[in-house]
């Protein structure tokens, strides 16, 4: 059995909100209306669909998606948008077990390079045309495994092959093994497109991508750009009575200083954490008409990567020094609002299954400006004579406290640092295209997993392509072990080689992990089901109004 | 007049030429990629890079993207915006409405308060030199003309919107369906209100003070003079004589602010979430969305062509000396 999927043992803390499951106090005579109202949709779904839902959520994003093609963006809002329209073959509950969405069931087999999927008979896309693993093999060759940001360099990796020996039947081969397989399976990285719409077209510019054909819950409605995007929910939907409401509206709301008060004041029903400003966080926490959920669901770090080829952090003793110099807890504190965990090792602590406590940076780094100050030095840098030039990305507020912070904990021990706020397109190219830097701040996301999201920060890497490793670090014997934590099918054997890279990562330090990013994803409580799956985005065919 | 329009329109063609060069060149040589911002946060494969960049032509020099995209503006295409996957011409179509409402509606109010207050500071101040209702006036109007109108815009949603709950902070519509018949035009309303005050505030004030200032030149003339010996009130002095001969540069200001106006919305429609252009062109210069931004740059040069050309002929409606001359 591949083990794929990340701890159960993840830490979620939820805020009592989340777990009250009846926030209003209820008369017994709306109880009974509510009985009657349950008894009548279980009539109703006995003989046939209800007819309606019932109820509008307005969710926020933050500005207009590029495309509603999933398969061939990782963008955030569109996956916010899609992923209600779209469905994958798999989704995943915050414990990251993978359940059933267009595949009923599947297996694995022994030698983890074959997985064989069987698919929900009935299922129809929106335009009335069934779905058959015709469109799985379609969408996962020539599209995701092509055009998708993140699941195509995989695939390609993979050699993935698919088979259909019938029309309900999928058959996915690998050259080797590979760990993450079904939670790439999901919406997310793998959404299955109609092949009757793609095949045959440029995928890229293919009308479907502005009005996206789907077989999930809610159906595509209108786009009104810059404003908003409706979606209404879909009658023939496979899910028994579900969805529960009428109608989905994503309000654009492109300033951040505007998202929470639209919250509060019930313009909108849901902001999650990715478009909420941080600072704004304890005010929604204390908000008693929302609920929140806090935690780290997914994990994601921020960074401070080093430039290992300049003159002063090609000796890890500068590397060292930074670490010994840097007060994680304060940047928690202070940039974050607390609702972040310091940095503990080369892929953070937030996959508790693969943490090495042995080599931790607490164990490794406290905090010692003495020490830093000494290493600087021996490294070469002298003190009030070493300037340091540190890019980051200025449309990321939390980067600039970081940045103010780092800056003041370098200044202690006479390193200056001189902090060069970048637009995004600018801070790629000077850092990831050029490397013209010294250190600079950045944050990846998992995804999920180690393998899919974290890789890339410390495998040996010579192109330009943004968010990846750009801090020049090559090492042989890490490449391997993060090759070989990625297709070990057993847990226990992966997180052994995750512990052993910590061991290389946490002395090398070609990146100093910052912190581990919690998330706070919040709802007007008068939507009730929320955030069912480990991604916030996903499931929303549970999701009732009660006004 | 027809020549002078043609000439003038003539005129035009060599500038909005330079306008689209100058343009398209500044934003080639910033630094940036648009592909890359464009396929989100994970590192994609270098052969998909490749394919975008082939499609949307910019694997070419840039002499030859320049070319090719004169030669298409020319014929009316202004291309495909990366960003939005959308040709830019029914992507600005789209929003074109939403921006002259806002723009036009600044204008309109900033014009007619302008006027109203720069009369009522220079009938002030004309009668005793130093007036209070005159220095309030000026105060005001200096004060506001400084407010960066993007801050006073927050300001506005915090205090009308927010403490206040009195309008809406964001967008045009409810987004939840909107009131039928004269109803939903009141809620409509009230989305306006904020957004257009923020954005006419600077204007507003700059033509109270030079409406004033013309007026004051305007009420030393003679013809002033021989109006009051004949025992018009002071208001039909002010009103009917002076505002008319005062107006000219008025005028001027009004014409010459267009473009600022709508340039100056970008800002305001971020702030606001107003679907415009002008928030358009904010989003399409983060996500270096060339084909948008030079769309919407030629357009706002347009504009400031027209605005000018349609100021000069009602110059010489108002003043037929201007033609004489």
């Amino acid at each position: 059995m591949a083990d794929p999927l990340a701890s159960k043992l993840l830490s979620q803390t939820m805020t009592d909100s989340t777990q009250d499951s009846s926030p209003l106090p209820l008369t017994r005579r709306q109880l009974s209306l509510g009985a009657l109202a349950i008894a009548g949709s279980l009539a109703t779904s006995r003989y046939g669909r209800a007819a309606t839902g019932k109820g509008t959520a307005v969710l926020a994003i933050d500005a207009d998606p590029p495309t509603l093609n999933l398969g061939t963006t990782t963008d955030f809002a569109a996956g916010d948008v899609s992923a209600k329209i779209l469905e994958g073959l798999v989704w995943l509950d915050p414990q990251y077990n993978p359940k059933p969405a267009l595949a009923t069931a599947w297996t694995v087999s022994p030698d983890g390079k074959t997985y064989r999927f069987s698919l929900r008979p009935g299922v129809k896309w929106h335009d009335g045309k069934d779905f058959t693993s015709a469109d799985v093999k379609f969408t996962l060759l020539e599209v995701v495994g092509k055009l998708h940001p993140r699941a195509a360099p995989v695939f390609k990796g993979l050699g993935l092959e698919v088979d259909t020996p019938d029309a309900q039947t999928v058959v996915v081969r690998l050259q080797k093994p590979y760990a993450p397989l079904l939670s790439q399976m999901t919406v997310f990285d793998a959404p299955m497109l109609p092949r009757h719409l793609y095949e045959g077209s440029n995928i890229g510019t293919n009308p479907a991508n502005q009005k996206p054909v789907g077989t999930g819950p809610f159906r595509f409605g209108e786009w009104k750009r810059g404003a908003s995007i409706k979606l209404v929910r879909n009658d023939q939907y496979w899910d028994g009575d579900k969805p529960f409401l009428e109608s989905i509206i994503f309000q654009v709301i492109p300033q951040a200083a505007n998202r929470v008060p639209a919250l509060q004041t019930g313009e909108i029903d849901e902001l999650l954490d990715f478009y909420t400003p941080k600072p704004e966080v304890p005010r929604i926490l204390a908000d008693k008409n929302l609920a929140a959920r806090r935690g780290v669901n997914i994990p994601a770090i921020y960074f401070l990567m080093f430039n290992t080829q300049s003159p002063l952090f090609s000796k890890i003793e500068a590397r060292h020094a930074a670490a010994l110099a840097i007060d994680r807890q304060r940047l928690v504190k202070q940039a974050m609002n607390g609702i972040a965990r310091p940095g503990a090792g080369a892929f953070g602590d937030g996959f508790k299954w693969l943490f090495n406590d042995d080599v931790s940076y607490a164990k490794k780094y406290p905090l010692d400006p003495a020490r830093a100050k000494a290493l600087f030095e021996k490294a070469g840098a002298k003190p009030g004579g070493t300037t340091l030039r540190m890019p980051f990305d200025v449309s990321r507020a939390q980067m600039r406290a970081q940045s103010q912070i780092i800056q003041d904990n370098l200044r202690q021990i006479g390193i200056e640092v001189k902090l060069e706020p970048l637009e995004r397109s600018v801070y790629y190219d000077r850092v990831f295209a050029k490397r013209d830097y010294d250190m600079m701040l950045g944050s990846y996301f998992s995804a999920g997993d180690p393998a899919i999201g974290y890789t890339r920060l410390y495998n040996s890497y010579t192109g330009t392509a943004p968010n990846t490793n750009a801090s020049g670090y090559s090492n042989p014997k890490v490449d391997d072990l993060l090759a070989r934590a990625a297709t070990a099918t057993d847990r226990e054997a992966r997180a052994k080689l995750y512990k052993e890279l910590q061991v290389i990562l946490n002395e090398d330090l070609p990146t100093l992990v910052l912190f581990d990013e919690e998330t706070v994803d919040t709802a007007s409580k008068k939507l009730s089901g929320v955030f069912p799956a480990l991604d916030a985005r996903d499931q929303w065919a549970g999701v009732k109004r009660t006004d | 007049m027809p020549s002078f329009i043609l000439r003038r329109l003539l005129h035009a063609i060599p500038l909005l030429l330079a306008v689209v060069v100058l343009n398209f060149l500044l934003i080639a040589f910033t630094p940036g990629d648009p592909i890359t911002l464009l396929v989100g946060d994970f590192p994609a494969p270098p052969e998909y890079l490749d394919q975008m960049r082939r499609e949307f032509g910019l694997d070419q020099p840039v002499w030859i993207q320049l070319l090719r995209y004169l030669a298409k503006v020319a014929q009316g295409d202004f291309g495909f915006s990366f960003a939005n996957q959308q040709p830019v011409a029914t992507l600005i179509l789209e929003r074109l409405g939403a921006t002259l409402e806002l723009t036009l509606t600044a204008l309109a109010f900033a014009s007619v308060m302008g006027i109203v207050f720069g009369v009522i500071a220079a009938r002030f101040a004309t009668r005793s030199g130093r007036s209070l209702v005159d220095s309030a006036i000026q105060g005001a109007s200096s004060a506001g003309y400084a407010i960066p109108d993007f801050w006073l815009g927050q300001l506005l949603i915090l205090v009308f919107a927010i403490w206040l709950g009195w309008l809406p902070s964001q967008g045009n519509n409810p987004v939840r369906g909107t009131l039928p018949g004269f109803d939903g035009f009141v809620q409509h309303l009230s989305y306006l209100v904020l957004p257009a005050f923020a954005l006419s505030l600077r204007y507003l004030t700059l033509i109270t003070r030079i409406t004033r200032a013309a007026m004051l030149e305007v009420m030393h003339a003679d013809f002033i003079l021989a109006s009051r010996s004949r025992g018009a009130s002071e208001w039909t002095v002010v009103v009917v004589h002076a505002l008319r001969n005062a107006a000219a540069p008025v005028l001027t200001v009004i014409g010459y602010n267009v473009g600022f106006v709508l340039a100056g919305s970008a800002l305001i429609e971020a702030v606001f979430a107003w679907p415009g252009i002008g928030r358009l062109l904010y989003e399409s210069i983060s996500k270096r969305d060339y084909p948008v931004m030079l769309a919407i740059l030629l357009m706002v040069s347009v504009t400031v062509v027209i605005a000018n050309l349609v100021t000069d002929i009602i110059h010489r409606l108002i003043d037929p000396r201007i033609e004489r001359a």
